[in-house]
C-alpha cells in the first residue's frame, strides 16, 4: 500500500488580510478540512496565522483497470482515512484539541465517496465537540487557487475529471460564464485513453498518457473543434478521435493523440479567453486536476499574453483535489460564523458553484 | 494589410480585433481574426478560415430572411479579414443596465431574429446580449458576430443558442433573467410556434442536466 503523501509548506504571496479584508484575521483559528469527493481522500489543516496552510495529507485511489468506481473509491477512502488523518495531525504538530472546527466537502462529487468524508467529519465533530463547516468542493478549488497565487478577482478556468468551467465573481457570487455542454476535459482525456488502451495508469511521471502519446507526432490529425459562446463540447471530438484510432496504423496513432489534445486544450483555453474578454478581469487563474498539465499551462500563459492579463496557477499538488483547500475555505466560513448541525450535513452530489453565497468576498 | 498599420483596435475581442476603417469613404468596421500561438498552427489556420466563411455565409442568409445584420463590404479569407458596415449604437447588454423596459422590447425582437435564423437552419453559436446592437440612428436591432455560426444546424444546435442566451442572462444580468427571457421566448414562438419552442426547451433542459451540476430543475422558462 502506498504511503500517505504529505506536504506542509506552500508559499503564500500576499497576506490573507489583503485578499479577504472583511474577515477578522486577529482571531486565532485552526480548521481541519476533509476532502473525499472523488479519487482523493485528503486532510488539511489551515490557520489564521502564518504559514496559513499547516499540512496537506492525502491518499489517492488509483483504479487497476477502468475508471473511478464510486464504491471502490469509497472503500479506499474508508481504509485509508484513519492513517491520513493521524499523519496530518502528527506532521503538523496540531492536536485535535487545538482545532476549532471540522470542515468537510459535502459536494459536488460521487455519493459513496462523499459520504465517507462526511461520516468522518460528523464523527470528529460530535466526539470532540467541534463545529462542523460545510464546504463546496469547487469553491474550495477557487479559494485556495486565489490564496497561493495572490489573486483577488481572477477569471477562473477550472478543469478536472468532472468539471470544465469558466467562472468569475459577479454580483456577489461565482457566476458560470461557460462550461462543457457534455463531458469534462479530464473525462475526455481519461475516457479516450481507457477506450483505446493507453490507460490505466492515466498519469505517468506527472503527465497524462494522452500528452505522452502526442509527443511522437508533429502534425495533428484534424478533429472537430466545437466552441459555442463560452461553452465547449467534447463528445463529438471523443467519438471522432476513437473512430480515427480504429482505422489508424501504428505510426498515425500519435497524430491522433496530438489532434485530440490540441483541439481539447485549445478550445478550453479559448473559452477562458472569451471569458476574460467578456468580464474584463485583469488576472486569470487555472486550477483543477487537469491544470497540472504543463502543456495546458503553457497554452494558458500564451492566452494571457494576448489578453494582457496576469496568469496564475497553484502548484500541481494544490490544483488537484486536496484537504488543504477544504480546510482553508472552511476557515473563511468559520470566521463568518457559518456552521451547520450534524443532522443537516447531508451530502450534495450536484452542488453548483453559482448557488453558493460568498460572504467572505 | 497588417495589424500594425491599423493602429489601436476599437475593440480587442477574444478571437478578433475590430478597427474603425474607412471603406471607400464609408465608416466601416474591419474585423481581423488573430492567429493564436496556443493553437497548433494547422488547427489555428483552418479554424480562422472556417470562421470567416461561416460568418459571411450566415450574415448573407440572415439578411435574406429579414434579420438585420451589418452589410458586408469586403472579405479576405487568407488574411481572415471582414470589412462591414459600422453600426452606431449600444449593445443590448448596456441597454439592460440603462433601460430595462426598452431592453425587454428588443429582447422580443431578438427572439424573432433567432427563430428566423433557425428556420433557415442557421444557429448563431454565440447568442448573448453583447452580440446584439441597438442602432442609435435607426433604432433597429442588429445581430453581430456570427463567427461560431452553424449553417446546417440540428435541433440540438438551435437549442444551444437558447441555452447560451439564457446563460448570458444568468451570468451577466441575473437580476433581469425572467424579464429578458420571457419576451425573447415570446418573440421566438411568434415565428416558429409554441410547439417548436417547447421541443427546443426540452432539449435545453437535457443539455443543462448533462453538462452541469444542477441541484434542482429550474422553471424560469415558464414550463412545468
Amino acid at each position: 500500500m502506498e504511503n500517505v503523501a504529505i506536504q506542509n509548506s506552500y508559499s503564500i504571496p500576499i497576506s490573507p488580510r489583503e485578499l479577504y479584508p472583511r474577515l477578522d484575521w486577529d482571531r486565532d483559528v485552526i480548521v481541519l478540512g476533509i476532502e473525499s469527493t472523488a479519487h482523493t481522500f485528503g486532510v488539511g489543516i489551515a490557520s489564521t496565522n502564518p504559514p496559513y496552510l499547516l499540512v496537506d495529507a492525502r491518499s489517492t485511489y488509483k483504479p487497476e483497470k477502468g475508471g473511478i468506481h464510486p464504491r471502490e473509491a469509497a472503500s479506499h477512502h474508508t481504509r485509508r482515512a484513519p492513517e491520513v488523518l493521524r499523519e496530518a495531525l502528527e506532521y503538523s504538530g496540531v492536536s485535535i484539541r487545538d482545532v476549532d472546527a471540522i470542515a468537510v466537502a459535502l459536494g459536488p462529487g460521487l455519493g459513496p465517496a462523499l459520504r465517507v468524508g462526511a461520516t468522518i467529519a460528523r464523527g470528529l465533530s460530535v466526539y470532540f465537540g467541534k463545529k462542523l463547516v460545510p464546504v463546496n468542493h469547487a469553491i474550495a478549488h477557487l479559494e485556495i487557487g486565489k490564496l497561493v497565487t495572490g489573486m483577488k478577482d481572477p477569471l477562473i478556468l477550472y478543469v478536472s475529471g468532472g468539471n470544465t468551467t469558466v467562472t468569475a465573481l459577479a454580483k456577489n457570487r461565482y457566476r458560470v460564464f461557460g462550461e462543457t455542454l457534455d463531458i469534462a476535459l479530464g473525462n475526455l482525456l481519461d475516457t479516450f485513453a481507457r477506450d483505446v488502451g493507453l490507460a490505466p495508469p492515466y498519469i505517468v511521471e506527472g503527465m497524462h498518457v494522452v500528452d505522452r502519446c502526442a509527443e511522437d507526432a508533429d502534425e495533428p490529425v484534424l478533429l472537430p473543434y466545437v466552441v459555442k459562446g463560452m461553452d465547449v463540447s467534447f463528445s463529438g471530438l471523443l467519438t471522432a478521435a476513437e473512430r480515427a484510432w480504429r482505422r489508424a496504423g501504428e505510426r498515425d496513432k500519435p497524430r491522433i493523440c496530438l489532434g485530440l489534445r490540441e483541439v481539447a486544450y485549445s478550445a478550453t483555453i479559448e473559452v477562458a479567453e472569451r471569458g476574460i474578454a467578456h468580464t474584463k478581469k485583469r488576472e486569470t487563474l487555472l486550477t483543477g486536476g487537469v491544470a497540472a498539465s504543463p502543456i495546458l499551462r503553457e497554452k494558458f500563459r500564451e492566452m494571457a499574453t494576448y489578453q494582457r492579463v496576469r496568469p496564475g496557477y497553484p502548484p500541481a499538488r494544490l490544483s488537484g483535489d486536496n484537504g488543504a483547500m477544504i480546510a482553508w475555505t472552511g476557515l473563511l466560513y468559520y470566521l463568518l460564523g457559518v456552521t451547520i448541525e450534524v443532522e443537516d450535513s447531508s451530502v450534495r452530489q450536484r452542488w453548483r458553484i453559482d448557488s453558493v453565497d460568498t460572504p467572505w468576498l | 494589410m497588417v495589424v500594425r498599420e491599423l493602429g489601436e483596435p476599437l475593440y480587442r475581442g477574444a478571437e478578433a480585433y475590430l478597427y474603425e476603417y474607412n471603406w471607400l469613404g464609408m465608416k466601416a468596421i474591419l474585423k481581423i481574426r488573430i492567429p493564436k500561438k496556443y493553437r497548433h498552427s494547422a488547427i489555428d489556420d483552418k479554424l480562422r478560415s472556417d470562421r470567416v466563411f461561416a460568418e459571411v455565409k450566415a450574415m448573407y442568409t440572415a439578411m435574406e430572411v429579414g434579420v438585420e445584420v451589418p452589410t458586408i463590404y469586403y472579405v479576405d479569407p487568407v488574411q481572415k479579414i471582414i470589412i462591414m458596415e459600422y453600426i452606431e449604437g449600444k449593445t443590448l447588454a448596456q441597454l439592460v443596465r440603462e433601460d430595462i423596459d426598452r431592453a425587454e422590447e428588443y429582447s422580443y425582437i431578438l427572439g424573432t431574429y433567432t427563430a428566423k435564423l433557425h428556420e433557415a437552419k442557421i444557429a448563431h453559436g454565440d447568442l448573448t446580449t453583447s452580440n446584439a446592437i441597438v442602432s442609435s440612428t435607426t433604432g433597429k436591432l442588429y445581430l453581430v458576430d456570427f463567427g461560431l455560426a452553424n449553417l446546417g444546424s440540428s435541433m440540438r444546435e438551435q437549442a444551444i443558442d437558447i441555452h447560451l442566451f439564457m446563460r448570458s442572462l444568468e451570468s451577466t444580468h441575473p437580476e433581469y433573467l425572467e424579464d429578458m427571457l420571457r419576451p425573447f421566448l415570446d418573440g421566438y414562438s411568434s415565428i416558429r410556434g409554441r410547439e417548436v419552442l417547447d421541443k427546443l426547451l426540452s432539449i435545453v433542459e437535457e443539455i443543462r442536466l448533462m453538462g452541469r451540476y444542477v441541484e434542482e430543475r429550474r422553471t424560469v422558462w415558464g414550463r412545468k
